[in-house]
């Protein structure tokens, strides 16, 4: 299975840069998610490197060979589209074998390719159905199919899961990434789904404006963000703007109406702008202790699992939390609350250039 | 090194392999762009050059004679008279019966449809005859039934009838096809605030019927101011046609006397680049009329509209539309059935027919083969390209052989294709070369309209599953255009078989089918020229019946 390697690759639509100097490299064998809002050169990273677009300048390696400018059948490397494009005109089956006769493999080992395919999506009842018979798990898993028995070694996912209803979304998550780690396959899956992302990728490429803001394990980039567009996009955050005390193992960071707030490690000069990130799920709400903030329950939501609530701070605005559910009861609009949070969970970066709104926009 | 180039390598390059390099790829494109510039494009407009290299003998053979100018006015604008005239019958006309045609249920609808086809499966040249016998006094040689209405003097009245019978279905198809778009849901609306039927549907459907219009103006005008056959006919089936010629009966009798009058050259050529010149600014200014031209959609008058919805009105309305029909399109093409029955026959030889309709059949079935071999990839083309500039820019070229009069582009072509050593005299080819001029387009509209609608997705997830770009084509998105190709295929195959202006302004002595229908007219063979007429219509109507069976299918 091949490791491949972007070098610098541009791609321009007029004036819309849809990949800008980019670079990434995806492991042997890796399931890696791309994962960045809608427009962010998603799309066109994935047909760069199935080779239906061509890049304006940077290069494509598959194994370390150029492959820049391969025709999309000498890659290996099979695509499947968020609407799946089974071939209408075709069986199921039809549909799978279409990669084995295009190359002209044998009749007993196009049956063999065949059943295990079918066996491998539990589809064996349906191979004789047409597309659109299909109900959309099921053309999901024949597109699977027919990728797999193509014969490729690197697997390109747009938006596999994005016509899917919720529950089974869910469950297909497990088994499209159990698939492609069994048979060893080199996956890049594009998502604008933070949670899938999470859930299925060994390492995320957070895209936007056509470049890798950042890679790293899930964990890496939910809990060290490098900037707060990734803080922002992958787990919603609290945003606090300010100038900095000290740093060190823990900074400190003054806002505006004085008061001095606290986050995990950074090398920030003192008197330099700052902005300083808490995840919602990290913000504690509190009645008991004296937090960073005090202010008023404004609205609470109930999502089942969780409580969303929103809390009004005078001079800061709006600051919200997620709350395991049992404290709801605990918890009425009007209430006085004390914000707080482990400083050690809480990120700080540098005031963007541009404002903190033009780095969070998501276009 | 992955798995497929090991397989890859493993072999020998087959022909597969280099038609899909992409050296070839993009040769055969710059080829099939080139043939269409070459072969369709430069051939039709190739006339207007003239106006450069030769003007000094349009001087003299035009402006400095009076009278040669005086007919050539004459002729255009009858023509273009002509052709405004019934683009506006057609529209006053089409319009309710498109409304039937969409919005109304009733028994027996799938017979109406199938009756406003009918006249395209008449060759223009029978139409002409047909029309002639039923509608004007006719000399008493041609011996037309008692029973036709034969009140109709003047030739101008009666090509005006002739035309209406043939444009109104184009009319009529593209009216419905975008009324077919338009969401009712918008008319119910108005009508819950309390408009009227007829306010409704004309202040909030019939602004939104611009596009349609375009496109049914633009079909009727290029088709009344292209016909040649019909209209020759028509004129030389009545009596006292006088002088009357438009444009392109003036082209084609003018040509015929080039072999022995040589300073025609001059006027002939200035008459195609009028006829081209003026078409094609018509055809320019109408796009942007219409676009800015608002419909008075903001004033309404309750009490008078409110009488128009109801009562007998709309039944009076419902009740011409179907009766215009009857009288004014059906009966007229059909009539010539009727003059078979009722003349005695005087058939003297067949043979000559079934000569000249063989000749026109392996024409249109040669012409069909290149319009498909060529006009397919270029639908591909434009179809997968129109983000790009160029294939734009190709799409909206495609229109023109189908704009410009039929006539003026085959004398055009023949200008264009007589210096070319080997081929100027080859009558047979040049005819194969103008025909595919004005079908070709017909082609790749269809073509690239059935894959502009198709998902490009298919044919690059087959791509990226192993598929060359040829394999990707003939497992994927052919099945999926199959009927539209035939489509195509046969719409170009009938208009090759059923056109006269173009085969008579390359070789004037052309032998297909409907030049010799013409010819017989114009020798008095009144019977036989009806007999022939008959038998294109049959072979016309089976080939229609096909079309419909095809496009059926793709519905489906």
């Amino acid at each position: 299975m091949p490791t491949i390697r972007l070098e610098n690759v541009s791609k321009h639509y007029g004036p819309t840069k849809a990949a800008d100097r980019l670079s990434l490299e995806i492991m042997d064998g890796e399931y890696l998610c791309i994962l960045g809002p809608t427009g962010a050169g998603k799309t066109t990273l994935l047909r760069i490197l199935s080779g239906l677009t061509l890049p304006d300048s940077g290069k494509v390696f598959f194994d370390g060979a150029d492959r820049t400018r391969a025709e999309p059948e000498e890659r290996g490397a099979s695509m499947l589209s968020q609407t799946y494009s089974l071939f209408p005109a075709l069986t199921v089956s039809e549909n799978i074998l279409f990669g084995p006769a295009i190359r002209g493999m044998g009749e007993k080992d196009k049956d063999d390719t065949l059943n295990s395919m079918l066996d491998l999506v539990r589809l064996t009842e349906r191979s004789d159905a047409y597309p659109k018979e299909l109900s959309g798990g099921m053309m999901q898993r024949t597109a699977l199919a027919r990728a797999l028995a193509s014969g490729c070694d690197t697997l390109l996912l747009d938006e596999p899961l994005r016509a899917l209803d919720a529950r089974l979304r869910i469950s297909l998550r497990y088994e499209i990434r159990d698939l492609a780690k069994s048979l060893g396959l080199t996956t890049i899956h594009v998502t604008h789904d933070q949670d899938e992302a999470l859930v299925m990728a060994d390492r995320i490429a957070i895209i936007r404006h056509g470049t890798i803001l950042q890679v790293g394990t899930p964990n890496d980039v939910f809990d060290h963000p490098n900037s707060p567009f990734v803080a922002n996009f992958v787990g919603q955050c609290n945003f606090f703007r300010g100038k900095v005390l000290s740093s060190g193992s823990i900074t400190q960071v003054q806002c505006a109406d004085g008061r001095s707030i606290e986050a995990g490690p950074s090398e920030l000069k003192a008197g330099e702008e700052a902005v300083v990130a808490v995840k919602l799920g990290n913000t504690e709400l509190t009645k008991e202790a004296k937090g960073y903030f005090s202010g008023t329950v404004e609205r609470t939501l109930f999502e089942g699992k969780y409580i969303h609530v929103d809390v009004n701070v005078k001079d800061v605005g709006t600051i919200s939390a997620k709350l395991p559910s049992w404290r709801l009861s605990k918890l009425a609009i009007g209430d006085q609350v004390d914000v707080r949070w482990n400083a050690a969970r809480a990120n700080v970066f540098p005031m963007p250039e541009g404002g903190l709104e033009q780095e969070l926009k998501v276009e | 090194m992955t798995k497929v180039n090991r397989l890859a390598e493993g072999r020998k390059k087959t022909l597969l392999d280099l038609v899909s390099g992409r050296r070839f790829r993009t040769g055969w494109k710059s080829f099939i762009i080139l043939f269409f510039i070459i072969f369709v494009i430069l051939p039709t407009v190739w006339i207007l050059s003239y106006v450069v290299t030769d003007w000094s003998s349009i001087q003299t053979e035009v402006f400095d004679k009076p009278e040669i100018m005086q007919v050539i006015t004459d002729a255009i604008i009858a023509s273009f008279e002509i052709a405004i005239i019934v683009t506006v019958i057609d529209i006053i006309v089409g319009l309710p019966m498109a409304w039937i045609m969409v919005r109304k249920e009733f028994k027996g609808k799938q017979y109406l449809d199938t009756l406003i086809d009918m006249p395209l499966a008449v060759p223009t040249a029978a139409l002409g005859f047909s029309c002639a016998i039923f509608w004007a006094v006719t000399p008493d040689k041609v011996n037309a039934p008692d029973f036709s209405l034969a009140f109709i003097t003047s030739p101008f009245m009666l090509i005006i009838l002739l035309h209406v019978v043939f444009s109104y279905p184009y009319m009529v198809r593209s009216l419905s096809a975008i009324l077919e778009q338009i969401d009712q849901t918008y008319e119910t609306a108005g009508r819950t605030l309390g408009a009227s039927k007829f306010t409704a549907a004309r202040t909030i459907t019939l602004p939104l019927f611009r596009a349609g219009l375009v496109t049914g103006i633009i079909l009727c005008l290029a088709r009344s101011l292209s016909e040649t056959g019909g209209t020759m006919i028509a004129l030389s089936t009545m009596a006292n046609a006088g002088t009357f010629e438009t444009g392109p009966t003036i082209i084609g009798k003018w040509k015929a006397l080039l072999s022995t009058n040589p300073d025609l050259a001059a006027p002939l050529a200035f008459v195609s680049i009028l006829l081209i010149v003026i078409s094609l600014v018509l055809l320019v200014v109408l796009k942007l009329m219409v676009m800015k031209v608002r419909l008075p959609a903001g004033k309404v008058w309750p009490k008078w509209e409110r009488t128009l919805s109801r009562n007998w009105v709309p039944k009076l309305k419902d009740g011409s539309a179907i009766i215009f029909l009857f009288i004014f399109v059906l009966i007229p093409s059909f009539f010539i059935f009727s003059y078979v029955l009722v003349s005695p026959s005087a058939i003297t030889e067949w043979g000559t027919f079934w000569n000249a309709l063989i000749y026109s059949f392996i024409i249109a079935g040669i012409v069909t083969a290149i319009d498909i071999v060529l006009g397919v990839p270029m639908a591909l083309y434009i179809a997968r390209g129109h983000s790009l500039k160029f294939p734009q820019f190709l799409d909206v070229l495609v229109n023109v052989p189908l704009i410009v009069p039929t006539a003026a582009l085959g004398y055009s072509l023949g200008v264009f294709w007589k210096g070319v050593p080997g081929i100027g005299s080859l009558d047979f080819v040049l005819i194969i070369m103008a025909h595919v001029a004005f079908t070709y387009p017909l082609v790749v509209r269809n073509v690239a309209g059935a894959v502009e609608e198709i998902d490009p997705s298919y044919e690059e997830t087959a791509r990226t599953l192993g598929a060359k770009p040829l394999q990707a084509f003939r497992r994927v998105l052919y099945p999926m255009i199959k009927a539209s190709i035939l489509a195509g295929a046969i719409m170009a195959f009938t208009r090759s078989l059923g056109e006269t202006g173009a085969t008579l302004a390359v070789v004037s002595s052309a032998n297909t089918a409907p030049v010799y229908i013409v010819n017989l007219i114009k020798a008095d063979q009144f019977y036989l020229a009806a007999m022939a007429c008959i038998v294109l219509i049959i072979v016309s109507y089976i080939f229609m019946l096909a079309l419909r069976y095809v496009t059926k299918r793709r519905t489906d």
